[in-house]
């Protein structure tokens, strides 16, 4: 059942699987591939049909909003807010919704989340190299940097020349919250949606059971994983292992303080943050990660569930 | 290196490793094997190595009892002078 | 630089948790879950969720096991228990009790005569008995039958017929509770050990000319396999141990392990190092594992290659010891493959002889048994195998194939394969058939008997478990979930040994017996697992 593939930022190329549906366990699983990462929308149901209508309805939901937001779309929101040269742009009211959050969330972290902490990327590539950029190009690239240069009065957008916004910190747990949305929408029937790693369940499985989810902690391949049970809400994942700077045996993570225009440094590994909702977790795990080594005081601090790997 | 909990691997170890010859061994064979977030099948009981130690511990026993052969699944069932 | 310097703790995740809210049911259809849970926002813990935080492991399992022909018969409960750790460090501790009794073949080969066997016995003799008027002799056997004898029997060896000398010439053996009864005092023992005898056997060419001693005498019919019916042990083992990940290893693990019982104890300790890569999905591994073992066999240790006879014998015990070192390698291929290889190297020196064991020696024409002798084994044995082991989730069915070559200095070879599968049958409800194929090559010291006469080998011994064989098992497990946290099964067992029962170049009547004196066995297992917080 090959699904037309809708464009991704990062095609590489390489052929990309079409959408599968197959049984597991009791549920059905549909996996598909966007936002640079599988995803999976998994089902407890024995209707086939209706495990691939729900796995469709979230998938084009992934894909919408993936395209509506991809910061390399000139066709995309983002596309046209980054080519907008200095005028005002009316946003529609999703868009509106989104950049209102992410508004409150630079204000709650003092700054530390910004959506227009983007340009830092070129400048700085985590590709695991050592190509940490010079004093002068930091400095070179502040003026670009800082969401309280913005001019927002919903649903008007004013960005300064040479500023860009990027919702990649947040669109894809936008998504996977927007596709339970969907998935509710199809089928009453437990469902979990999972897009690399970022998840969320509508509930509890049948007889109450709760879905079982293997985080990269596994302890020893093949050994029983660090296994998240959740019967409600989401997890969601901040850091990746591969993607850093190395450079005089500093390790610079990718997350990048745009106070300073510089990677955090001492920040956990990676966070996992349990909460409702996918959006919300994603946004405490980042926020973690931008305390450094605090990271998990700061957790234990707001009573978040949260699980760190240095 | 990983932890369900807060250990804290310290980071000069961990570029050691990085630097050692079993690095070779990593990059070597990176491509194999599930993501992470495929190891929900991995991480069931019954694809684990030993799912039931003490039926192996068993068996391992028994014919460790009655055969020649020791070992191999792990150590040999020792401990007993049935043999 | 802190995210929050003056607001309440928890003020970020109220407000965050409001606004991703709004957020998500913002815009088009809200999900009946999203809608549920905007209602009970006012919860404070978001969602339930729990990670396998510390949390606790416990199996049991119950064992019965039983040979036909009446032989051996075990059973053997145990428990292990495993506390998982928040830093990943995992405690486990085990515990296994064996009981053990029945006939075990004694080694020697059959014959068309009745074969009687002589093996100490101890006496306590309680005062005044020693003249053998009345009175109550306890005899200890040595397999745990303490039995009160009533002294005083009179006739001549019972069931003789017709059967080798009992005995024999022995040299400086101690006469331990051999007592001075008379030279043809025979008291019958009146257990379940079945149908042995005591006896008064004299000690003919010791130098003091008229001692005697007791020993344990017991005949096997004519064209039967000489098996020892007082067979009878018990044993209790332990283990206790630790691993955790530790510096730049995934795990490194430490185990202590103690087994004991009436004639034999074991303490053995092994320590493990793993280090993972690639995503976790290959794990290398090495183990390393020592063990000292102490052999005290009832009625001393036996000088190899000696007539059987039911002196003590001077030495109480001797020790071996055990080095196995397992290099291992786990590998994810899929989301559905795992495939675990082990090369295992080992090393025993020391007493590694069957203290019990004897091997007959036979007239060179007839093959009529002239002696009994004390089996003899190399004291080093070096040992390497080879192990694969794959298992496949096919979701309906995972299939496991396990392969295993072995090979030791002593000559013996085997391929054992393992093979099962597990059919999900309702919702945790599976079953798990299972067929084993193992076959091995003889020891190069492994005889059926010696001929009387010629030059005595440095090793030999007649135990079949050395011989060449082959067996097959065939099997099933059965299991469900009683709980998502609990598992109970159950798993039977049949395994058959086959081998040659006339084996070429058979001296005289021993072409006529069944020289193969494997095992058919079977055994039943039911376990509980359960986990939890």
């Amino acid at each position: 059942m090959a699904l037309a593939m809708a464009d991704t930022h990062r095609s590489g190329g390489s052929d990309r699987p079409a959408s599968t549906l197959a049984r597991s366990g009791a549920d059905f699983r549909y996996a598909f591939h966007a936002m640079a990462t599988p995803c999976e929308v998994r089902v407890e149901t024995d209707d086939a049909a209706l495990a691939e209508a729900a796995g469709r309805a979230a998938e084009a939901e992934a894909r919408r909003i993936e395209q509506k937001f991809s910061r390399y779309r000139e066709d995309s929101v983002v596309g046209r807010i980054n080519a907008s040269r200095g005028r005002a742009i009316e946003l529609d009211a999703e868009t509106a919704q989104l950049i209102d959050f992410a508004a409150q969330c630079f204000e709650m972290s003092g700054g530390l989340f910004d959506i227009t902490s983007g340009v830092l990327r070129k400048i700085w590539r985590f590709d695991g190299s050592d190509n940490v950029p010079a004093p002068e190009q930091i400095k070179a690239i502040q003026p670009f940097v800082g969401w309280q240069k913005v001019t927002w009065e919903t649903p008007m957008l004013t960005l300064p020349v040479g500023m860009e916004i990027d919702l990649g910190g947040l669109g894809k747990e936008y998504a996977v919250d927007r596709a339970l949305a969907a998935v509710g929408a199809a089928t009453r029937e437990p469902a979990l949606i999972n897009f690399g790693g970022d998840l969320v369940v509508s509930g509890a499985r049948k007889g109450g059971g709760r879905w079982k989810v293997a985080i990269e902690s596994v302890d020893h391949a093949g050994q029983m994983a660090a296994m998240i049970e959740l019967a409600d809400g989401a997890i969601a994942t901040s850091g990746d292992a591969r993607r850093f700077l190395l450079k005089d045996g500093v390790r610079y993570c990718h997350i990048l303080d745009p106070r300073s225009c510089t990677p955090v440094t001492g920040a956990p590994r990676s966070v996992t943050v349990a909460a409702k909702t996918c959006v919300e977790a994603g946004m405490f795990a980042t926020l973690s990660m931008l305390q450094g080594p605090r990271a998990e005081a700061f957790l234990k601090e707001e009573g978040v569930r949260a699980w760190c790997i240095w | 290196m990983k932890h369900r909990g807060f250990v804290r691997v310290r980071r000069a170890a961990r570029l050691a490793l990085a630097l050692s010859a079993l690095a070779l061994l990593t990059s070597a064979c990176a491509s194999i094997g599930p993501k992470p977030w495929e190891k929900d099948l991995m991480a069931r009981k019954e694809m684990s190595v030993n799912p039931y130690p003490l039926v192996a511990a068993a068996d391992d026993h028994i014919y460790f009892s009655k055969e020649a052969s020791s070992g191999g699944r792990g150590f040999a069932g020792g401990g007993c002078g049935c043999n | 630089m802190q995210l929050k310097t003056s607001k309440p703790a928890g003020h970020i995740r109220d407000t965050l948790a409001t606004l991703s809210l709004g957020l998500i049911a913002a815009n088009a259809a809200i999900s009946p879950a999203a809608a549920q849970q905007s209602t009970d926002n006012t919860d404070a813990t978001p969602g339930e969720v729990t990670l396998t935080l510390p949390y606790f492991e416990v199996g049991s399992a119950y064992l019965s096991y039983a040979e036909s022909g009446g032989r051996v018969r075990a059973t053997e409960p145990s428990v292990d228990f495993s506390y998982h750790a928040s830093n990943g460090g995992v405690l486990t501790l085990g515990f296994q009790e064996d009981s053990v009794s029945g006939a075990t073949p004694n080694g020697a080969a059959p014959a068309d005569v009745a074969q009687s066997f002589v093996t100490p016995v101890q006496v306590k003799t309680s005062a005044a008995t020693s003249s053998g008027g009345t009175g109550t002799t306890t005899v200890t056997t040595g397999f745990g039958d303490d039995t009160n004898v009533s002294g005083n029997g009179g006739e001549g060896g019972e069931g003789g017929g017709g059967g080798t000398t009992t005995g024999g010439t022995t040299t400086g053996g101690t006469t331990t509770g051999g007592t001075t009864t008379g030279s043809t005092t025979t008291v019958t023992v009146t257990t379940a050990s079945g149908g042995s005898t005591i006896i008064s056997v004299p000690s003919g060419s010791g130098t003091g000319g008229t001692t005697a001693v007791l020993g344990r005498q017991y005949t096997v019919p004519a064209n039967t396999l000489p098996m020892d019916r007082g067979f009878q042990d018990q044993r209790f083992a332990g283990n206790i141990g630790w691993s955790q990940p530790l510096g730049p290893l995934s795990l490194a693990g430490v185990t202590l392990s103690y087994s004991k019982e009436h004639d034999y104890s074991s303490i053995s300790g092994s320590a493990s190092v793993a280090k993972d890569f690639n995503d976790h999905n290959t794990t290398l591994s090495f183990a390393v594992n020592y063990s000292s073992a102490t052999s005290t066999p009832f009625g001393g240790v036996p000088t190899p290659l000696t007539v059987m006879n039911p002196q003590w014998k001077t030495v109480a015990s001797r020790k071996k010891s055990d080095m196995d070192l397992v290099l291992g390698l786990t590998e994810v291929l899929t989301r559905r493959w795992i495939l675990q290889a082990n090369l295992s190297y080992g090393h025993s020196s020391g007493y590694q002889n069957d203290p019990y064991r004897i091997i007959s020696q036979v007239d060179g024409v007839t093959g009529e048994p002239v002696d009994y002798l004390y089996e003899s084994r190399p004291g080093s044995r070096t040992r390497e195998s080879f192990y694969i082991d794959n298992k496949i989730d096919f979701d309906w069915v995972i299939p496991e194939v396990a392969l295993r070559y072995y090979h030791d200095n002593w000559g013996i070879s085997s391929e054992t394969a393992d093979i099962s599968a597990r059919f999900k049958l309702y919702r945790s409800l599976y079953v798990l058939p299972n067929v084993r194929f193992y076959q091995q090559s003889a020891a190069n010291f492994f005889h059926y008997y010696l001929v009387n006469g010629q030059s005595l080998p440095a090793y030999a011994s007649s135990d079949i478990r050395l011989g060449k064989f082959t067996a097959v098992t065939l099997g099933a497990q059965i299991g469900f979930n009683v709980t998502d946290n609990s598992e109970i099964y159950a798993r039977a067992q049949i395994y058959q040994q086959t081998g040659d029962a006339h084996p070429a170049g058979m001296i005289g009547q021993l072409q006529n017996q069944n020289m193969f004196s494997g095992i058919k066995a079977s055994w039943m297992m039911v376990g509980y697992t359960w986990s939890f917080n």
